[in-house]
């Protein structure tokens, strides 16, 4: 693994890891307020690593659920990581399935996002999103640990942190706007992810969005010959 | 660890990593009818919609409404990174602009 691309990656992920520090701590906290030990908590980033289904789980655990619900809630929030992950296939066709492994392990969307602004630098370069996603995966365990630890070391409502990941967000959205259909398909997205988002339960609006605005867009750029 | 949790742990981990791994495990060795790879070409952008938009137009609670610190922060976000190009600067003016409205609002 190329040293200096993973420098690279860590680098990028700098911004999500400012993201990450103040969510985890929030998390953190949530985990302690429901019973879990800071060592589980630890555990649970280190292992899981998916922010909105850790959140989950600990509210099911206040309201005393078991582990097997809990499970099955896990897996369909975390079931729209298959698109993540089809899309950085394309980019990873000369690497071993044990280096794929641990790439896949630490994707979350705040990686994936980043990973995408850029592809010329992820184009079989294992090392700079080994770098990425290490750092990220490190901020999130070290935020969580820490609130757990020693509760929320910072008001995590005030500062404007909620809209540090929303930030972010945007910002690499419009980052993938390179073309000027690309306008339009982010249009016909969002407008379908508020339809899907108001009709289906849970986050089947993200895996519904991306299949129907994918289809719009290979339709359109069809037309375009684009 | 407790050992129920270490199962509650255990079973999330492992059904959090296979839709991580499977799609990249298999699609990096199978060749990709082009058609299909087109549609991979706009998952990024619909992604990306699917996650930001919501976030301005739902609240906690999942009922749809108008979330305006989060819409107003999210405008000059948007015309900062179309102009400027950068994911720190989004990041900081974003929180400056949502922190100041906290005041306002």
């Amino acid at each position: 693994m190329d040293s200096h691309q993973f420098r690279n990656g860590v680098r990028a992920a700098l911004p999500i890891v400012f993201g990450y520090l103040p969510v985890g701590m929030a998390f953190g906290v949530l985990a302690r307020q429901a019973g879990l030990t800071a060592t589980e908590v630890g555990w649970m980033s280190l292992l899981v690593y998916a922010g909105a289904s850790q959140f989950l789980a600990v509210e099911m655990i206040f309201k005393g659920a078991i582990w097997v619900p809990i499970v099955i809630a896990t897996f369909f929030i975390n079931l729209r990581h298959l698109l993540m992950s089809s899309t950085l296939s394309l980019y990873f066709n000369r690497s071993r399935l044990r280096t794929l492994g641990l790439l896949a392990a630490q994707l979350t969307d705040e990686s994936f996002a980043v990973a995408m602004s850029n592809t010329s630098r992820i184009e079989n370069r294992p090392g700079y999103l080994f770098g990425l996603q290490m750092t990220s995966h490190l901020a999130w365990i070290t935020g969580s640990v820490g609130g757990a630890f020693f509760g929320g070391l910072i008001d995590h409502q005030s500062y404007g942190i909620p809209f540090a990941l929303p930030a972010l967000f945007i910002c690499l959205l419009v980052f993938q706007i390179r073309k000027g259909h690309h306008v339009f398909i982010m249009v016909v997205a969002g407008v379908a992810s508020l339809f899907f988002r108001w009709v289906f339960p849970g986050n089947w609006y993200i895996i519904l969005t991306a299949l129907v605005a994918s289809g719009v867009g290979i339709y359109i750029s069809s037309k375009l010959k684009v | 660890m407790r050992p129920e949790i270490l199962i509650l742990i255990l079973g999330m981990a492992l059904v959090t990593f296979l839709p991580r791994f499977i799609p990249m495990a298999l699609f990096s060795r199978w060749v990709i009818p082009g058609r299909l790879k087109r549609g991979l070409e706009y998952f990024p952008i619909s992604i990306l919609s699917a996650i930001v938009f919501p976030i301005l137009f739902f609240n906690g609670e999942g009922r749809m409404e108008i979330q305006s610190p989060y819409l107003l922060s999210a405008i000059p976000v948007f015309l900062f990174a179309w102009k400027v190009k950068s994911l720190w600067g989004s990041v900081i003016l974003g929180m400056g602009v949502y922190w100041g409205l906290g005041f306002v609002l």
